[in-house]
């Protein structure tokens, strides 16, 4: 088998709660990690071990706040682990907030120029391409192109921040939660896009509570409950998990 | 920390594209846009030059620059301009822009530094008059003394991203940042030799030890060398070895901070 793209071992991060910010401020500079744990102190996600090869599709599963977007943040490299590490060998394109990172006071135009080359793309590619993100994003958008993002609806800036990602080569693809914003008709375009990337042979991770949307693209599934990864199977075993622990 | 160099290297043109960014919110609803970044130095400089140039006749004490205090004061706020919005702006860089951080891999050094380099572009922007009021007060002379320019600009920078480095990643952690800052770069105004020369300062009836202290600030020597460009005189080799090697462990403080808080800035955001 070849090298896995995603590696993670033993992967833990810890947050405090309601924490004392001039107390802790002394010691986050003196001594990282390796203390004692704290009453205040808990951990979205530990002891979490897994590797997805190039071209998978993963599933992660589990209720709110079990540590599933915590997880995908540290793919992307917006969070630093505490404890173990990961290893993603690619680039990654992430689309984890509604957001997608744009800027209120800048137009849908100079958004996606920003956005865009943060992500990577070149100004050639950029403009090579700037035609095809807006279409993709719809008519609303492209009317609104040129006016400041904080007119959008959060529709419109999913779909924008979608047509940007789906423009990068990167090979790793993260997406939380998002689809279920766009209408019936954005989420065809889509998964029709998705599915695109996965035969360019894409790696996707994807989470979601749409037991579809996981079937549809996922073979493997990842449930997490309490910050552990409880099954790292198939899609189908995971979601049996999930159902299981909601009925409880 | 060299690899962390490299980083922001690679990722120049995120740097650019932020810099851009930040100067176009910045101006896009004005009427004046980029002349706002003359306006208020200029004046600044004419409200000191009315309190201290006329009233309390700073210019007899400035020697060379007798006849010019104008242009003295000019290039003294001007540089001042970038220092203190630099240090403003940066200290809520990492606080301001939390949505493209947390959405973003961007090494995260670049939205402090990119704030000081947007600075710099409008102290950039304001030479031109600086060249101009020199030439008025004839003291444009093509000499040796004009590489002091570069030189301040090479450790003001340094210092600049040091301390950006170091405020930015620290006010996330702590908000209190932010108001000490306001309070503390309008005392180190008054601690710097820049609406009046510093001999007043060393000739002063002060102890010794103030005065010690006072020329630790690397910004005296910084001033000083941006004074030097047009009065060769105010240029003092100590001063200026101080303000370097200043500048230089506030770069590696500020780099060494950033790095170590960078895990808990990232949680915070």
């Amino acid at each position: 088998m070849s090298q896995p793209i995603i590696e993670a071992r033993d992967l833990g991060i810890r947050f405090v709660r309601n924490r004392r910010r001039q107390l802790r401020l002394r010691e986050m500079i003196i001594h990282r990690g390796g203390r004692q744990p704290r009453g205040d102190e808990f951990w979205p996600l530990r002891h979490v071990t897994y590797d997805v090869q190039p071209g998978e599709a993963i599933g992660v599963i589990g209720r709110n706040g079990t540590g599933k977007s915590t997880m995908l943040r540290l793919i992307a490299g917006v969070l630093i682990p505490d404890e173990g590490s990961i290893k993603v060998r690619g680039a990654v394109a992430p689309l984890l907030e509604l957001s997608a990172g744009f800027s209120n006071d800048l137009t849908g135009r100079e958004n996606v120029h920003l956005v865009g080359s943060l992500h990577g793309l070149t100004p050639n590619e950029l403009k090579r391409k700037f035609s095809e993100i807006i279409a993709f994003a719809g008519d609303q958008v492209e009317k609104a192109i040129d006016t400041p993002v904080r007119h959008y609806s959060s529709g419109m800036k999913v779909r924008l921040g979608f047509s940007i990602i789906s423009q990068l080569a990167h090979p790793i693809l993260l997406v939380d939660e998002v689809l279920a914003v766009g209408d019936a008709e954005f989420r065809k375009k889509c998964y029709a896009t998705m599915e695109r990337l996965l035969a360019e042979g894409r790696t996707l991770v994807l989470v979601s509570h749409n037991e579809g949307d996981l079937t549809r693209f996922c073979k493997r599934g990842l449930y997490f409950d309490g910050g552990l990864l409880k099954i790292d199977g198939t899609v189908t075993e995971a979601l049996g998990a999930y159902n299981a622990g909601a009925r409880r | 920390m060299t690899s962390s160099v490299v980083a922001v290297w690679s990722h120049r043109n995120a740097l650019r594209l932020l810099v851009r960014r930040d100067l176009a919110v910045k101006y896009q609803q004005s009427v004046l846009g980029y002349l706002w970044s003359l306006i208020e130095p200029l004046a600044m400089g004419l409200i000191y030059w009315f309190v201290f140039g006329v009233l309390y006749n700073t210019g007899h004490h400035l020697g060379a620059a007798k006849d010019s205090y104008p242009l003295f004061l000019i290039t003294g706020i001007f540089a001042w301009m970038w220092t203190n919005s630099a240090i403003s702006e940066a200290t809520s860089a990492l606080t301001g822009q939390a949505r493209l951080i947390t959405t973003m891999k961007v090494p995260r050094e670049v939205f402090p530094i990119g704030r000081v380099i947007g600075r710099f572009a409008e102290y950039v922007a304001g030479l031109p008059i600086l060249v101009i009021l020199a030439i008025i007060f004839g003291e444009f002379k093509l000499r040796w003394s004009m590489l002091a320019l570069p030189l301040a600009i090479l450790i003001q920078a340094a210092l600049l991203v040091g301390v950006s480095l170091l405020l930015s990643s620290l006010n996330v952690l702590l908000r209190d940042v932010e108001r000490f800052m306001r309070l503390l770069t309008r005392v180190l105004f008054y601690a710097t030799p820049i609406i009046y020369p510093l001999a007043l300062v060393q000739n002063s009836s002060m102890p010794g030890w103030v005065k010690w202290l006072y020329d630790l600030n690397p910004l005296v020597g910084i001033f000083q060398l941006h004074h030097a460009v047009w009065y060769p005189a105010e240029f003092d080799l100590r001063l200026t070895i101080i303000a370097a090697v200043g500048s230089l462990v506030s770069l590696l403080i500020g780099w060494w901070v950033f790095r170590n808080l960078e895990p808990a800035v990232l949680k915070e955001l």
